[in-house]
């Protein structure tokens, strides 16, 4: 078992004010599975990937990745599972617009711990793998959108995590590139055995191309399809 | 994250916001600058002082008195007590105190102080008022009087050879050729008969002292009437020959203590040569017995050893009076100038601090997105802080290295201007800054330091944003 969700409940304060995005949710997921998540906006897909990336703390409730509880983790301990254990790929793709392709990616490299003269090398190999050998030096802003989403993939490969969390890869992109970029997942999760949990609100796309879809209304699990 | 990483990821990130990142190590720059360059005063001014004690040798010498005059008091006008001093008991200084003085351990040499006026001539034509000091010959081995021009110093006491100081020859309208500092005549000094001369053409010249003495043996019981009398000329007139053996260099105007006389005579030459026991009115009111000295000049052999010799003299009811005890005082005073000095030039360094954070706060505000990326990738907050931390220090560094510069070119453009203006001509040029080690290494030190305290909150707060709402960030 990769990852298990148990009673998971996050909520959120405005003033006194408490705003229940997850209530109680529960799931699990093995090695090798690429499932989705979908849901109306508000629904808090986004807060349960961001909970399961440890990039925010669930008010109750327990996330175990291989058998380690992330309410167990302190912060610098949630900072060793972003580096090693996951990989994040955003709607808006999130790259630092300064940097270039190869740049984005060997910063990840840095955090992850990987000696300076191996990261370009490294860089350029996983941009390849995403298919962009050819824009390695252009910077975010010189990329189509589909382009730019594969360096964010590449990115999130950067540490060999073993788990990639897509929040919305498809959302800003035309129905063709979506199509790629969806591909390209499918292969990393074929050809790598790297898990993939994708939120996405495509329900047609979604059951076509998981072994299982979680939907979510309300900050519940509503029902399973497998 | 090793800190070569860091650097080079502050730097980039420095390198990008380039106009901010230059006006806010200017500040730096300018803090640094003016703190580097006003304790460079301070510590110049000490060196100047310390070096001026050491060329005038006296942290190995001092003076012994009979009595102790208060010149505080006299000059305040407390003529009352003054007279008191005056009028008490002391040991008179005369020469079996002398041989008692000389016989002391650590002693190298002990010789009364023998200054009177007197006029000089060389060739008829070139002559000056000066007062001719006596000195014995072994002084030639030591500061100042070993700092010669040209020639060397007379070596034996009853040799008939002087040693005449640059200052005293261009009085004469002898101005010496000297290669420190060109020598050149204004038309003024033409008008008056002035001329330059190789300093070896004077050697061997031969000079003429001319010396006066009282008419009446003794001396009179009131200098009133010396003053008052309408008897005429009470002076005869000696003219001793004498030749030049040596040309003291020019004295900076830190260092001409030691020098009392314009020309430095041999001791038992002096001796022979009939003259006034005095050479200021003030000595005149001075109730000398005969064969008494005003005060002694004594050399040891070391540092070390001035405190035992002091000693030992002041047992005998002489006062011994150094220069140097004066020194403590006066660095204690200048300690007082440099933090002065370093507080005003620290404010400067304050000011440039809070640019410092105010640059990286708003970094920080620019970049909220960007930190909410690394942490997503795996940045951890300590790795975050340090980031800043570093971007922080980089500042600092390159600041001191900068304003080190700008301090160095300030404090040359004052000298400059200083010496040009204020130093009288025929004066050596000083140098009244100073660079030691210590102040290169503690303005760095504390520019970098100042910096990072100022990196301080605004690297907690980028290590504290919550990337969740970070990358909502626009």
């Amino acid at each position: 078992m990769l990852l298990k969700v148990y009673n998971l409940t996050k909520s959120y304060f405005k003033g006194k004010l408490e705003i229940p995005a997850l209530r109680e949710v529960s799931f699990e997921l093995s090695e090798g599975d690429f499932i989705s998540i979908v849901g109306k906006s508000g629904s808090g897909k986004s807060t349960l990937l961001n909970l399961i990336g440890g990039l925010d703390t669930a008010t109750s409730g327990h996330i175990y990745f291989r058998n380690k509880d992330l309410w167990d983790m302190s912060r610098t301990d949630l900072a060793q599972h972003r580096k090693y254990s996951v990989g994040m790929i955003f709607q808006s793709f999130n790259l630092i617009a300064s940097r270039n392709a190869v740049e984005n990616i060997t910063l990840a490299l840095t955090f992850g711990g990987v000696p300076r003269k191996d990261r370009k090398q490294i860089a350029i190999g996983l941009l390849s793998q995403v298919g962009l050998e050819h824009r390695i030096y252009h910077k975010p802003s010189e990329l189509s959108g589909g382009e730019a989403q594969r360096v964010a993939i590449a990115r999130a490969m950067a540490n060999n995590p073993s788990l990639i969390l897509a929040d919305e890869p498809t959302g800003n992109l035309d129905s063709i590139t979506s199509n790629e970029i969806i591909g390209l997942l499918q292969q990393l999760n074929k050809e790598h055995g790297i898990t993939v949990i994708m939120v996405t609100h495509d329900q047609e796309n979604a059951k076509r191309i998981s072994k299982k879809v979680i939907r979510l209304h309300d900050g519940r699990i509503v029902k399973d399809m497998e | 994250m090793n800190i070569s990483d860091m650097l080079i990821l502050a730097f980039a990130n420095l390198f990008r916001t380039k106009l901010r990142t230059f006006l806010t190590v200017l500040g730096v720059v300018i803090g640094i600058g003016a703190l580097s360059s006003m304790v460079s005063f301070g510590t110049g001014m000490e060196k100047n002082i310390s070096d001026a004690f050491k060329k005038n040798d006296l942290f190995t010498s001092f003076t012994v008195t009979a009595k102790e005059i208060d010149l505080e008091q006299l000059s305040e006008g407390n003529i009352e007590d003054f007279g008191k001093i005056l009028e008490k008991p002391t040991t008179p200084l005369t020469d079996s105190i002398l041989k008692k003085i000389q016989g002391i351990p650590g002693v190298e040499t002990a010789f009364p102080d023998i200054l009177f006026p007197s006029k000089l001539k060389i060739d008829e034509y070139y002559e000056t008022n000066t007062n001719v000091q006596a000195v014995p010959a072994k002084m030639g081995n030591y500061q100042p009087f070993n700092d010669l021009l040209a020639g060397e110093f007379f070596k034996d006491d009853s040799s008939n050879s002087v040693v005449i100081r640059w200052e005293t020859l261009k009085r004469m309208n002898l101005f010496v050729q000297d290669e420190e500092k060109s020598v050149s005549l204004t038309r003024e000094d033409s008008l008056r008969g002035a001329k330059i001369v190789h300093p070896d053409t004077l050697i061997g010249k031969s000079i003429q002292i001319i010396s006066k003495s009282f008419k009446r043996s003794g001396r009179p019981v009131n200098p009133l009437t010396l003053v008052m009398s309408s008897a005429g000329d009470p002076f005869n007139e000696t003219v001793t020959e004498l030749t030049i053996c040596g040309i003291l260099k020019r004295s900076d105007p830190f260092t001409n203590i030691r020098f009392r006389g314009g020309i430095i005579i041999p001791t038992k030459t002096a001796g022979a040569i009939p003259k006034l026991g005095f050479s200021s009115i003030w000595e005149l009111f001075d109730k000398k017995q005969k064969g008494t000295y005003n005060s002694f000049y004594i050399r040891v052999n070391k540092m070390e050893n001035m405190n035992f010799v002091r000693k030992e003299i002041e047992e005998m009811e002489i006062h011994a009076y150094s220069v140097s005890d004066q020194l403590k005082e006066i660095k204690r005073g200048l300690i007082i100038i440099d933090s002065l000095l370093g507080a005003i030039g620290t404010v400067a360094l304050i000011i440039a601090a809070l640019g410092i954070i105010n640059t990286m706060v708003m970094s920080i505000l620019e970049r909220t997105r960007e930190i909410g990326i690394m942490k997503a990738i795996g940045g951890s907050e300590k790795e975050i802080k340090l980031i800043f931390f570093v971007e922080a220090g980089f500042i600092g560094v390159i600041g001191a290295i900068f304003g080190l510069i700008l301090g160095w070119l300030v404090t040359r453009i004052a000298n400059r201007i200083i010496n040009a203006k204020l130093i009288p001509q025929d004066e050596l040029p000083v140098d009244l800054f100073y660079f030691p080690l210590w102040l290169l290494l503690g303005a760095t030190a504390f520019s970098i330091l100042i910096s990072l305290a100022a990196g301080l909150y605004p690297a907690i707060r980028a290590a504290r944003i919550d990337p969740v709402k970070a990358l909502r960030h626009d």
